[in-house]
């Protein structure tokens, strides 16, 4: 027991990254607001980014920057390809909310509401 | 004969009609005369290619044929044997009189540039069912010549038509579903789905239980078995004459010979003993001749009462697979030709009356047989062969193959073929008897109508008035077949049947 | 001639490029964008061809093809006889679906925005594209996110509030696949610190042991996120409204294409990544197994009831891609040597995407004549647009699965390894779900036939060949797929192989 709760500890940026990737799918999946539907893919796509930084950190670890001179032996660089590959994961995150931000705006523009439900409402009247 | 040249023949006879098909189509949207032309010329001509096959079959020769591979292990391929023979010959006999007497029927009809293609379709279909070499092509060609089939059930495109099709095609499909289950397990159970290879299952296991079931549904509906029935008295009325004849008189018979098949070639003698999958097959071709003989009496509508009277025939083709000696079995191949030629007899004649004088009731039937008398005397002479009197085909058949039940110890069999005999009776004689003795309904209610009636109608009231030559004909030849076939005991389809039941016993 | 090495990052590369040339055609030149379009996927055809030819043949594509040279550590692309398959699907369905778009788009869209959809096309023809020939996860990622805006795209580039609606769905869902799915490549990065398939699965077999979890969750996050993306069962909400709302070419495309490339993907990523030995231990086969079993009796029931015809396509798409999933499903990793299954799976996913895309183009084609939508009014509209129907009844054929055209092919696999690994139940599934199909669709050509018309006011337009040709050419495919898949077959049985290995 006590040994779990200690690697918990220990991994506590993974429980984060977990809660708030709960955080996410519930909000994406339950709220009927499309702005929070919009705003829980963020997050969800946040705290996978987040463990994926974590993964690459190393205690103690320096930038992978190469010195002028050879590093001293016996220093560990963090790994920058998880780092890297975020960069490119924050803008396909970015246009992906980009793009459904602007969908929200024609929405808005042809339903008067960014209510999901309101939507079903009105679209269930006319039929 | 060169096996190559029994080969060419062979894909000759399945290639043509459906080379044709696109040809008459096309044809048919120009010239009605030359599509009528072009039509009688594929099927003479097939036919004849049929004929020459001949001495090679009576010889056999067992001929196979690999066409090409589809997938791996699965190919079209064909063979002819003896059993496969027979049935080609008589479809392509019966198909070439039906489309005789067709170019008359349908020129009152509309949509024969639809007809023509789609009889010949299934012409080339239905012997490639009975040619296939493997239960693959066996079910291709069946599902192809069921599915086409549906558009000669709605030809009239009347409601009921309609309505009687979508029943066809949904139990047609469910019968091509049936049948691809047994042969996927056929091929998984024994490697390869070849026919006359011997038994592809050799042992009782449940999925062989799973095979035997599926094909006994997939053939059952094609032969019209109860309980799988419902759809044959509905879908082969509607149909205009011609395809009734050959959809009662032939595509029943593909139903048959795939349940044959299966008994001798899937499955062995024994094993169908061992499971005892004999007596299932045998209580319920009891159940069906009884049933359809005692539905048919109740029928009105004389089409439908011919539909009723095949389940019931189709029933003895069933039983008599039930039974493993030469003499049944012979007995059985025999009433396959038997009931081909005297139910299309039935309904080509049935089909001119209605075509001569829109009567379809039969209390209507009175003394109709003094205007027809050509026509009705065919029709007489086929519903006695029904019963069973000799000296007719139908009497032969059902000797033999009582005599084979004794010989098997099943005397109850020889029970209902006599009680069906008797049912028989009741519903034919009550056609036959008042359209030669009773009096016309026109003359019983006298005046009173008469008046209203043109004088056209007046002539026919009168006068001998038959349907055209070309629609006689094809009946009477076909009536001259019941007579000579039953005469003579030792006559082509008797031997023919004989052989082929020799060559099944001695396993396939 | 660039060496045939080069041809899939050319392919990539050239597609991607050239849709951000187009708009800027459209200005310019307004005519040239339709055939500059058709040219580019012309090519990309040729090339998938050539690469499938080299497969089989040569040995061009056994190494992958490092970009930039970063061997072990870039990105990767890979050539195999699943993804060539693929790539000659995807290009020679999506060839046809363009040809049709020209004339159907002239209705559907504004002029405005015409330029944009080819945009948007190529994007996504090209997003596939790599999404088949990558070997790297994380590169698949973003193929797998382009392909999703664009697919999104071209629904809501019809401005209507249906369209709208329905694509917004469809993005925030896939949106949360994509979660999944990076959710579970962090995973696996964790246990094996490889995005490289190839690398991933010889470092996974090591991990087995000591990380089981780890694993087992990646595995489900995996199946959970590519169900969400392909529609499998439960997972299919968003699926309905975004395939009938969409434009006809784009329903044809979503509907025929997009849906299995995520299938393709899965196949790639469960059988190369994760060790046999997991597939043995946790019945994820299984699982997929039934939830592709419900998707094909359920997705059947719902299109039964729906009167919109495009909807029931896209309810028929549901049952559809079941059996793809069922194929997968139906792999037994105790008995990888019976691949039937999966070869029929696979095999669905061109039989499907010829035959499916064909009945959007159709459906496309009704409306553009007459403007019909429900299929109750498709009364007698069989003497009006004769050779659109004709196809139908090919279409619907395959659908039932009759002999002689593709979708029986399929079923005949799926049913032999059904039998091979000892579950006949799944045969009797098939054979329920043809039914069904046939109930649904046999009707539709049956009233549209013989019914009575109630279209005499009505003006057909006439339909171009543009239109009319790609959906007969389609028609001849199902019927030569149904005929003679020999090759395509003995292509598939040569990637089932390799995958197993």
């Amino acid at each position: 027991m006590m040994e779990t709760i200690e690697s918990l500890l220990h991994n506590y940026y993974y429980f984060i990254a977990v809660v708030l990737f709960v955080i996410g799918f519930h909000t994406m999946l339950t709220h009927s607001n499309l702005i929070k539907k919009v705003i829980a893919m963020n997050i969800m796509d946040t705290s996978v980014f987040l463990l994926f930084v974590t993964i690459g950190y190393v205690q103690g670890g320096r930038p992978p920057i190469m010195d002028a001179v050879t590093p001293p032996a016996g220093v560990d660089y963090i790994n920058p390809l998880p780092s890297a590959l975020i960069l490119t994961g924050i803008i396909v995150a970015i246009s992906v909310t980009a793009y459904a931000l602007s969908l929200i705006v024609k929405i808005y523009k042809f339903y008067g509401t960014i209510d999901a439900d309101e939507i079903a409402e009105i679209r269930g009247r006319e039929e | 004969m060169e096996e190559q040249l029994v080969t060419a023949i062979m894909m000759f006879v399945i290639v043509f009609p459906l080379f044709m098909t696109a040809v008459i189509m096309y044809v048919g949207q120009q010239s009605e005369r030359l599509c009528n032309a072009l039509s009688l010329a594929t099927a003479a001509a097939t036919f004849l290619a049929v004929l020459a096959l001949y001495p090679e079959a009576v010889g056999g020769s067992v001929v196979e044929y690999d066409l090409f591979e589809v997938l791996p292990d699965l190919a079209v391929s064909f063979r002819l044997d003896i059993l496969s023979y027979n049935l080609i010959l008589l479809s392509s006999f019966i198909w070439l009189l039906a489309t005789i007497y067709s170019i008359d029927y349908m020129a009152h009809e509309h949509g024969g540039e639809r007809f023509y293609p789609v009889l010949m379709f299934t012409l080339g279909s239905c012997l490639g069912i009975f040619l296939a070499g493997d239960f693959f092509t066996l079910f291709i060609f069946f599902e192809l010549m069921s599915l086409i089939a549906y558009i000669l059930v709605i030809h009239e495109e009347t409601p009921d038509a309609l309505k009687a099709g979508y029943k066809y095609l949904v139990v047609t499909i469910l019968g091509g579903l049936a049948i691809f289950l047994g042969v996927i397990i056929c091929f998984e159970l024994g490697g390869s789905v070849s026919i006359g290879e011997g038994p592809l299952i050799d042992e009782v296991s449940p999925l062989a239980t799973m095979a035997f079931f599926s094909f006994l549904i997939g053939f059952g509906i094609k032969a019209g078995m109860f309980p799988l029935h419902v759809w044959l008295p509905d879908a082969h009325p509607v149909a205009p004459s011609p395809a009734s004849a050959l959809l009662s008189g032939i595509m029943l018979k593909t139903g048959a010979y795939g349940l044959l098949r299966m008994i001798f070639d899937v499955f062995s003698v024994e094993i169908m003993q061992q499971a005892n999958w004999n007596l299932i097959m045998a209580i319920l071709a009891v159940i069906t001749i009884i049933l359809g003989s005692a539905v048919a009496l109740t029928q009105e509508d004389i089409k439908r009462r011919l539909a009723y009277s095949s389940v019931g025939q189709m029933g003895y083709v069933v039983l008599g697979m039930t039974v493993f000696n030469e003499q049944v079995l012979t007995g059985d191949i025999f009433h396959i030709f038997s009931h081909a030629i005297m139910k299309s007899t039935l309904f080509l004649a049935a089909g001119a009356i209605i075509w001569k004088t829109h009567k379809r009731k039969i209390s209507e039937m009175a003394g109709l047989g003094r205007q027809m008398p050509v026509t009705f005397s065919c029709f007489a002479v086929a519903a006695l062969a029904m019963i069973g009197i000799p000296p007719l085909n139908g009497f032969l058949s059902k000797w033999t193959l009582s005599l084979g039940f004794l010989e098997g110890g099943f005397a109850v069999y020889v029970l209902v073929l006599l009680i069906s005999s008797m049912l028989n009776a009741m519903y034919y004689l009550p056609i036959i008897i008042p359209a030669f003795l009773g009096e016309r309904e026109e003359e019983k209610s006298g005046d009173k109508e008469g008046e209203e009636e043109d004088w056209e109608d007046e002539a026919i009231v009168f006068n001998v008035d038959e349907a055209t030559f070309r629609m006689v004909a094809p009946m009477v030849v076909l009536a001259v077949c019941t007579l000579v076939f039953g005469i003579f005991p030792a006559n082509i389809p008797f031997d023919l049947s004989r052989l082929a039941a020799e060559f099944l016993l001695l396993g396939g | 001639m660039p060496a045939i090495e080069h041809y899939p990052i050319i392919m990539v590369a050239g597609l991607l490029l050239l849709a951000f040339i187009m708009p800027l055609l459209y200005i310019w030149k307004r005519n040239w964008c339709e055939p500059v379009a058709i040219f580019a996927i012309s090519v990309a055809l040729v090339m998938s061809l050539c690469i499938i030819y080299e497969v089989v043949q040569g040995d061009a594509f056994e190494e992958g093809y490092w970009m930039g040279g970063w061997e072990h550590f870039g990105i990767e692309f890979k050539a195999d006889y699943l993804s060539s398959y693929m790539l000659a699907v995807i290009h020679g369905v999506g060839l046809l679906i363009l040809i049709y778009g020209i004339g159907d788009l002239k209705k559907e869209l504004v002029e405005k925005v015409r330029g944009w959809y080819y945009t948007l096309y190529l994007l996504l023809m090209g997003a596939m594209s790599g999404m088949a020939l990558t070997n790297d996860l994380f590169n698949l990622f973003v193929f797998m996110e382009i392909v999703a805006i664009s697919a999104c795209a071209i629904i809501s580039i019809k401005e209507d509030r249906e369209c709208l609606e329905a694509s917004f769905k469809y993005l925030i869902l896939s949106a949360m696949g994509t979660g999944c799915y990076l959710l579970s490549v962090a995973m696996i990065y964790m246990i094996t610190g490889y995005m490289n398939l190839d690398m991933v699965g010889e470092t996974m077999a090591l991990g087995v042991g000591e990380y089981p979890l780890n694993i087992l969750v990646a595995m489900s996050l995996m199946v959970v996120s590519f169900g969400v993306k392909s529609a499998l069962f439960p997972l299919h909400v968003w699926l309905p409204d975004a395939h009938a709302s969409a434009p006809s070419p784009s329903s044809a495309v979503l509907s025929g294409l997009v849906i299995k490339i995520y299938a393709v993907a899965l196949v790639h990523i469960l059988f190369r990544a994760f060790p046999m030995e997991i597939l043995k231990e946790v019945p994820m086969t299984d699982i997929i197994l039934w939830m592709s079993t419900l998707g094909i009796i359920f997705g059947s029931i719902f299109a039964m009831v729906q009167e919109n015809f495009k909807k029931m396509l896209a309810y028929s798409s549901i049952a559809q891609i079941g059996y793809v999933f069922m194929g997968i499903g139906l792999f037994d990793p105790e008995r990888p040597e019976e691949t039937e299954a999966l070869v029929g799976g696979l095999l669905h996913i061109l039989n499907h995407a010829v035959m499916k895309s064909m009945l959007f183009m159709i459906a496309g084609i009704i409306i553009y004549s007459a403007g019909l939508k429900k299929i109750r009014d498709f009364d007698g509209i069989g003497n009006r647009l004769k050779w659109p129907m004709y196809i139908f009844i090919i279409g619907s054929a395959s659908m039932v699965g009759i002999p002689i055209t593709g979708g029986f092919m399929s079923k005949l696999h799926l049913a032999q390894g059904a039998i091979a690994v000892d579950m006949p139940f799944f045969v009797m599934v098939i054979i329920a779900s043809s039914l069904l199909n046939a109930i649904y669709y046999m009707p539709i050509f049956i009233n549209a036939f013989l019914s009575e018309s109630k279209h005499e006011n009505v003006t057909f337009k006439p339909v171009p060949g543009s239109m009319m040709i790609p959906v007969v050419i389609l028609g001849g495919l199902v019927l030569l797929f149904g005929i003679y898949p020999a090759p395509v077959i003995g292509v598939l049985e040569s990637a089932v192989e390799s995958l197993i290995q």
